[in-house]
């Protein structure tokens, strides 16, 4: 992914100035319906929250090497519903997830019917807004069978599905994806189907599904071709998201998208749709979402008082200043 | 009839716990809760407990309950030193939850609840935490509980360590120590821990006077509530620290030195507060005390 770019030393310095398109975007609240946290550092939730982030979606996914065993599975799903759920909430930002089995990893058979057993355990859980992500990678039959038996999954919990659609082959792979969702018996209005492009939006959107699309340098969508997609199909059912995780990405992808399509005349609606209420209103048909508690994340009362004792609610994080070479 | 297994009256309790969430509950929280509870008593199936407990939150929300002076005085008779105060309704309703598992079979309780423990979410961990004090067995949940306390998430240290009587019951003294430490560490009001007073010991006092030194070293500021801990360890040894924090410009940090000199027994230490006859009065009539140092603490 790098050496495209010649670095200079220019491109090496710190940032020592608050960016410029943070300007245009100030007051604006935004939710990035997938991002992979747990690869990220605290100066990225920080950043999040500065750049209006109130909340985000963490879907379940592979961790850039394949697993040997079910309880590192267990144990990466509690902690998207525990330690990662806290980190967050240090910044002010209210952290929901999906949960699944990725297309990868279906691939080791023994494995996946493992993982198969432990889902039920978790679907259900508070704060998880669906199943996902999850799809097809190779296209091979075992992808196809685990994707299936996770739709049967999302259905009997009446949780949204969030579609993993693949690199290579990607507009059949998305095809089929969708195809077979309907197979099933689920409606397009419980299916988020992501890393969009071009190539792949105007059927998802026909069919009435909702179409993510994912900013992500080199690999996925550049945010300049994001603002040329909502200037002709417009904003309904569709939704920007990050999935910045360990590779080369960016967790700020929601917020400088809205600056750019702004700066770009796109009106501020249309780009609240895009940026926010659309991915909301999405995964809030999993009943377990409330926007009410964005702001209980954001107004952390550090010791809440009762009846005298001081009751800890898991205060925010103190602010450190980047701009000096003093640690304290 | 209250089950042996239970080292209180668990009928009670859990009657008690049921009006205090049916208080609290609307109508339909409560048809809900009633309509597991009887479906639960009639298959026993494993599953559906745990999807209860996961699911108590959707029926019953998260606000924070109310409790009469009534039920308070029968709770705390019940059970001195557990606290509910402060709990949202899906907490009380997850505890109460778990007091309705059969106790019939050791093994089999004990690995529902080892699997409740291994897939929770952050508010079913601090509801299985603070459940501690109600469960059965309690001396099966020690090494549980020292697991909880190394946890990095604020609301589950919170449950074990805060208005929890289950800790300075049950914890052997290393384990004690590492909670008060942690509780110091994680920034926690000291005075929440319950049986703090009662739990000191002269190798967690050693442990928090190294921990001082490494703080003034550091140029950080300590707690002026963790001097507490040594009112009956104070001697030679850490005279001089106590003194330290009596010449102190912060004035909690000289009331704090003052309260240790009043409660120890080490004359010296008598002598020094002696020499400040204004601030031994204002101890003597109880207008300083720890209580009301923990009030100017935490404001």
């Amino acid at each position: 992914m790098c050496g495209i770019h010649d670095l200079t030393e220019k491109d090496l310095q710190p940032l020592t100035y608050s960016p410029a398109y943070l300007n245009k975007i100030k007051g604006m609240r935004f939710f990035d319906p997938h991002v992979h946290m747990t690869a990220r550092t605290t100066d990225d939730y920080q950043a999040m929250a500065d750049a209006g982030v109130v909340a985000l979606i963490e879907p379940a996914f592979w961790l850039g090497q394949p697993r040997t065993g079910v309880d590192t599975f267990r144990d990466y799903f509690s902690s998207l519903l525990g330690w990662e759920r806290f980190r967050a909430s240090q910044f002010g930002i209210k952290h929901y997830c999906t949960i699944g089995l990725n297309s990868k990893e279906a691939n080791n058979e023994k494995l996946a019917e493992a993982v198969m057993e432990i889902l039920p355990q978790f679907i259900y859980k508070e704060g998880v807004v669906g199943v996902g992500e999850i799809g097809f990678d190779d296209q091979t039959p075992l992808e196809e069978k685990y994707y299936r038996a996770q739709l049967e999954l999302a259905k009997e919990a009446g949780l949204p599905v969030q579609i993993h659609t693949p690199h290579r082959d990607k507009k059949k792979g998305t095809q089929r994806s969708m195809d077979i969702a309907l197979e099933h018996g689920l409606e397009p209005h419980m299916i988020i189907v992501d890393h969009n492009n071009e190539e792949t939006v105007k059927e998802v959107l026909d069919r009435g599904f909702w179409a993510a699309f994912t900013i992500y340098p080199f690999t996925k969508m550049g945010n300049e071709r994001m603002v040329a997609v909502v200037k002709q199909y417009g904003s309904e059912r569709i939704m920007v998201n990050s999935a910045a995780d360990w590779g080369i990405s960016d967790p700020l992808a929601v917020p400088k998208t809205a600056a750019l399509m702004h700066e770009s005349g796109i009106d501020l609606n249309d780009i609240h749709l895009v940026t926010y209420t659309n991915a909301v209103k999405a995964f809030a048909q999993s009943g377990q979402i409330n926007e009410a508690d964005f702001d209980v994340a954001a107004n952390i009362d550090q010791s809440e008082k009762f009846n005298g004792s001081s009751i800890l609610r898991g205060g925010q994080q103190p602010r450190i200043d980047k701009n000096t070479t003093i640690i304290r | 009839m209250s089950v042996a297994e239970y080292v209180y009256d668990q009928d009670k309790v859990s009657t008690l716990l049921s009006t205090i969430i049916r208080n609290n509950g609307n109508e339909k929280a409560n048809a809900w809760l009633q309509q597991r509870l009887q479906l639960h008593q009639q298959t026993g199936a494993i599953p559906q407990f745990n999807q209860t407990f996961t699911a108590i939150p959707r029926f019953t929300g998260k606000e924070r309950i109310r409790i009469s002076t009534t039920e308070d005085e029968q709770l705390q008779a019940l059970l001195p030193s557990f606290f509910v105060h402060g709990w949202t309704l899906d907490r009380l309703a997850r505890v109460w939850w778990l007091l309705q598992l059969p106790v019939a079979n050791k093994s089999a309780y004990l690995e529902v609840l080892e699997n409740l423990f291994n897939s929770a979410e952050m508010n079913e961990l601090a509801a299985l935490y603070s459940a501690l004090p109600l469960l059965p067995w309690p001396e099966e949940w020690i090494a549980r509980t020292s697991e909880g306390i190394r946890s990095n998430i604020g609301i589950v240290q919170e449950a074990i360590m805060l208005h929890n009587p289950y800790p300075a019951k049950y914890l052997p003294e290393p384990a004690w120590n590492q909670l008060v430490m942690k509780a110091i560490f994680t920034d926690k009001p000291l005075h929440g821990i319950t049986g703090l007073d009662e739990r000191a010991n002269a190798a967690l006092a050693g442990i928090l006077v190294d921990f001082a030194h490494e703080r003034w070293a550091a140029g950080r500021t300590l707690d002026p509530m963790q001097w507490r801990i040594l009112v009956n360890f104070v001697g030679e040894g850490n005279f001089a620290d106590i003194t330290r924090i009596w010449h102190s410009l912060n004035s909690t940090e000289k009331e704090a030195a003052a309260l240790v000199c009043a409660q120890c027994q080490y004359e010296p230490a008598k002598a020094l507060l002696a020499t400040d006859p204004a601030l031994q009065a204002e101890i003597q009539a109880g207008s300083i005390s720890w209580d009301t140092l923990a009030q100017k603490i935490t404001k």
